[in-house]
């Protein structure tokens, strides 16, 4: 059997039906769109969970009633903890320069910290020996004399995960939804493409025509749809991250819209694969009932 | 060529078309199944052809057990068969050519053999000169040539034809069956169903006549109508019958039990 017969009656036969062929690529696309997607996001909040939980940190605000020796004691006191790694104090003067550096862009946040110096308290910056065991020592602290409030950039990230566990979940089930439609589509399209030929296709089992040579451009229509909708979602993912990664510029540097090219590469050829998947699916279901092509 | 033993079909479980066929069919012969509407001529074409399979009994095509064969082999076995039908089956986007073509390249010829077996078949059935025509410029005798031209293009050992020229006026008639018995001199077994009795008493040869689903005649050189044998009396009442005395006639003999459709 000759490709170009094959790819030639393909190609014909979307021409015919280029709404609802137009219809089914959609629906790959969106399904698909939605799946790279969650892919991209997913590799995003991966990478930067990562890197803030390698700079977990626990922070005790001190008491201002706290005098030089008592700091020097519930220092002591901390260090000796065995689940604390390391901890350091930060003077009010240290955090008051820390502050000034980090909202040097924020007018109206400087006037207030340069007018009310008082309102940023010193404090107890601590690395737990286990990064993701930072409960105790944050219930400890909170029990200790002299130490005001416990603040941990842990909780945020635990809420950061669960929101993209969250979300993840979410995302796959639309995108399933969307690929059992996508597939249904696709048998849709094959089947008008069927009925449209069914005369051709009575001819070639009058004169011997083997069932593969009837099927597979209808196998390949499908999965043509369901490439051209795989490449329009990858294309267009792509695009939509790296215009965010340029546009989003001015986001805080704890967060990094890096993705790694070779992550970028492997998510494509799933989706890629993926659509091709949903587009033989569709179209050997539809190939699978047809009263014209069955024997 | 063709054998048939015992073979019946019967549609939808209740509808008996073919009923206990038996029939040998030598290579090069020229067969006629002739009947009436319902009588089961089709039925036993499309046997024949294994597009459907019998109820019961076996079916023998050019040495291969047609109704016990797996549907995948299907495709194999009709290539050693040609089908003609009343309605022609031409595809009215190709030209002529390409509709003949179409056998050879959905089974895969290479494109130099069609380039010189579609002239050729052309020739034989009269169609050199209009092989760039679309079939919807041919007249319906021309259209059923190239049907037959399309049929025997890759030389099949069998030929079926399933009312040939059941829409043709009589002189085209003459015209089918002479490039069918061309055909059938070639040494290709030819089966047609017909209820063509001109057609029929013109060529003499064997007749197989079926009557709701039975082979009820078999003669070689026979014609349409056998003439010393006694129709079967209900056909004949039936015929004979004035319309309205049939509307309320009670015990009216019942119809043949095959409908038009399988005929």
């Amino acid at each position: 059997m000759r490709l170009q017969y094959v790819l030639g009656e393909a190609f014909h036969n979307m021409g015919r039906n280029a709404l609802v062929v137009l219809g089914a690529v959609l629906a790959v696309f969106i399904s698909l769109f939605l799946t790279f997607s969650t892919l991209l996001f997913g590799e995003i909040v991966r990478v930067n969970t990562v890197k803030w939980s390698e700079d977990v940190r626990v922070e005790a605000y001190v008491s201002d009633e706290l005098d030089g020796p008592g700091v020097q004691t519930l220092q002591e006191t901390i260090d000796g903890w065995e689940d604390v790694a390391e901890v350091r104090f930060v003077s009010k003067s240290q955090a008051l320069e820390i502050a000034r550096d980090q909202f040097e862009d924020d007018p109206t946040v400087l006037e207030l910290i340069e007018e009310n110096p008082a309102i940023i308290p010193a404090s107890f910056r601590i690395q737990p020996s286990d990064l993701k065991d930072y409960d105790g020592i944050v219930s400890r602290l909170e029990g200790t004399r002299g130490v005001d409030s416990v603040a941990s950039a842990g909780a945020a990230v635990d809420r950061i995960t669960a929101l993209r566990d969250g979300l993840r979940v979410f995302s796959w089930v639309l995108a399933v939804a969307l690929g059992v439609a996508a597939v249904a589509l696709i048998a849709n399209t094959i089947h008008m493409a069927v009925y449209a030929r069914r005369e051709e296709i009575e001819i070639m089992k009058l004169v011997g025509a083997s069932n593969w040579f009837v099927r597979t451009p209808f196998l390949l229509e499908g999965m043509l749809e369901g490439f051209l909708g795989a490449l329009l979602a990858v294309v267009l993912a792509v695009g939509v991250y790296r215009l965010g990664e340029t546009q989003l510029d001015g986001l805080p540097d704890f967060i990094d819209l890096t993705i790694g090219s070779n992550f970028l590469v492997k998510a494509a050829v799933l989706v890629m694969v993926f659509g091709v998947a949903v587009g033989a699916v569709g179209s050997a279901i539809s190939l699978a009932v047809h009263r014209y092509i069955r024997t | 060529m063709i054998r048939l033993q015992n073979v019946t079909k019967v549609y939808d479980g209740a509808t008996v078309a073919v009923k206990d066929v038996g029939l040998d069919i030598q290579k090069g012969e020229f067969v006629f199944l002739v009947g009436p509407s319902g009588s089961g001529k089709s039925t036993l074409i499309r046997l024949m052809m294994r597009e459907d399979r019998p109820t019961n009994g076996d079916i023998w095509i050019a040495g291969k057990h047609a109704s016990a064969m797996p549907s995948w082999k299907v495709p194999h076995l009709r290539r050693s068969i040609g089908t003609v039908f009343q309605d022609f089956k031409l595809l009215p986007n190709k030209t002529v050519f390409e509709n003949v073509a179409f056998a050879l390249e959905a089974t895969g010829k290479p494109r130099h053999s069609i380039r010189a077996q579609v002239p050729q078949v052309l020739k034989l059935v009269g169609l050199s000169e209009k092989s760039d025509r679309n079939p919807r410029q041919l007249s319906g005798g021309e259209q059923q040539r190239v049907s037959i031209a399309r049929a025997f293009v890759n030389r099949p050992l069998i030929l079926l034809a399933d009312e040939p020229t059941g829409n043709l006026d009589p002189a085209t008639s003459v015209g089918i069956m002479r490039i069918l018995d061309r055909i059938n001199r070639t040494g290709t077994t030819v089966v047609m169903a017909t209820h063509d009795h001109a057609i029929v008493d013109a060529m003499r040869r064997r007749v197989v006549q079926l009557d709701r689903g039975r082979v009820v005649r078999d003669q070689s050189r026979g014609v349409y109508e056998d003439r010393t044998r006694e129709r079967p009396a209900v056909r004949r009442r039936q015929m004979e019958a004035p319309p309205q005395a049939l509307e309320g006639q009670e015990s009216f003999p019942e119809e043949p039990e095959a409908g038009e459709g399988s005929g």
